[in-house]
């Protein structure tokens, strides 16, 4: 057995990663995670600039939640690209409105 | 290890085309995935299916699979010698080993040798873990020991459940279902591939007084009739300790009065708030006096709360 002292890593909107580690955590491409961007459907924390989007794009962590959801829907429900995008909005949507049932439902014994 | 009938998990027969194998997947992961689906028993569900599909989709592991031959399912079960994932002549130990970890190695177009194998970069896998906690102890930070078993490559590049235990410390300032990452503490990689990562799922244990919305606290707040209408300075309990409110003369039930800075901290070091949400309370056992005091009440009040009506 392994006993290990570790830090934790935040995923809220307080806290950001770059398109690389996005990349790397949410399983999905480069150029999938551009489509999204493209699309509007996700959105960086920073504006673009000029034309094209560059590597320094940084978004808040928060997106991994619904972006692996996505990787993993992806995987197990064989989408298209295309299809991607109109299920990232969805899933944020749904994030939002369960945030927002949980002011109505709050947690209590 | 036990035996698992991918067929019947999928629910076709032996000799289902790959088309035929495709639908039955599609409509059973409508109905169990756990992003989709709402039964509480289809992440497992949903698990064994994904297993199946995935070794009877790829015609090498179909075939590998297959040559298992026909067992009933969940029997105690080992591959025969020679079986085509077996390096030869060596006896291994299947104790350790889950049923679809066989068939991990194999994939469409790659062959599948020893020296092959043992080359390739194999990414470790990502795991969640969800861990509840107390408010005290979400309020002032706590150490939290996290166990899980993942499977990990051994020298001969076969894969082995090995339990990992975890200390993490989760900080001030999380809120109700907060989810962290742990870099690198998720399955070994193998052969030079990265270590999967690790994802902490936070909830809180449902607490007896207060209930918690994202950084806020909320508690009820039981008045008599009397400290309601003639106002009153009431006890509470906080987080932090008992205060003392103020309950202005007037106060009806359902409103919200707020203890500024009592709530759940938030990580730039600021607190939430407490809202104290009114209830009045009637006695239910009066005295002789009681009831001779509101009946007085009664006649010389001319409050009427229904005068809209």
């Amino acid at each position: 057995m392994q006993i290990d002292q570790t830090e934790l890593i935040w995923l809220d909107e307080h806290h950001e990663v770059s398109l690389d580690e996005l990349i790397e955590l949410s399983g999905l491409s480069q150029e999938e995670l551009h489509h999204l961007v493209e699309i509007g459907a996700l959105t960086p924390n920073e504006s673009i600039e000029g034309h094209g989007i560059t590597k320094d794009l940084r978004f808040s962590s928060q997106c991994i939640v619904s972006i692996r959801t996505l990787s993993r829907l992806k995987h197990d429900f064989e989408l298209e690209q295309n299809a991607l995008g109109l299920m990232l909005v969805f899933l944020e949507r749904i994030r939002n409105l369960e945030l927002q049932l949980s002011v109505f439902n709050p947690t209590k014994q | 290890m036990k035996f698992k009938d991918y067929y019947e998990i999928l629910g076709v027969g032996r000799t289902a085309t790959a088309d035929e194998i495709k639908k039955a997947y599609r409509k059973l992961a409508h109905q169990y995935h756990p992003d989709v689906s709402k039964d509480p028993a289809g992440e497992e569900k949903f698990k064994e299916i994904g297993e199946a599909y995935a070794t009877l989709k790829d015609t090498e592991k179909r075939a590998a699979y297959d040559e298992l031959g026909r067992h009933p399912s969940g029997q105690e079960f080992k591959p025969p010698p020679n079986w085509a994932g077996h390096q030869g002549g060596q006896e291994y130990s299947f104790e350790d080993v889950d049923f679809a970890d066989l068939f991990a190695s194999f994939s469409k177009g790659r062959q599948h040798s020893q020296q092959q194998r043992h080359n390739m970069p194999i990414p470790g896998q990502d795991y969640e873990l969800a861990t509840q906690v107390s408010l005290e102890d979400a309020y002032q930070g706590i150490t939290v020991d996290l166990s899980f078993t993942v499977p990990e490559y051994d020298d001969q590049g076969q894969l082995r459940r090995v339990p990992h235990t975890f200390k993490a410390r989760i900080p001030k300032g999380v809120t109700n279902g907060q989810k962290m990452l742990l870099r690198g503490k998720g399955g070994k990689g193998f052969h030079g591939g990265p270590d999967g990562n690790l994802y902490l799922n936070i909830s809180f244990i449902p607490h007896k007084l207060f209930r918690v919305v994202e950084h806020d606290l909320f508690i009820d707040l039981p008045l008599t009739p009397w400290e309601a209408a003639l106002g009153a300075t009431v006890k509470v309990p906080t987080l932090a300790g008992e205060v003392n409110l103020k309950v202005p003369a007037g106060t009806s039930s359902g409103q919200k009065l707020r203890i500024s800075k009592r709530g759940m901290p938030k990580h730039n070091q600021e607190h939430g708030d407490l809202y104290a949400v009114t209830q009045i309370v009637v006695p239910t056992d009066l005295t002789d006096k009681d009831r001779e005091l509101l009946q007085a009440l009664a006649g010389s009040s001319t409050f009427n709360p229904r005068a809209h009506f």
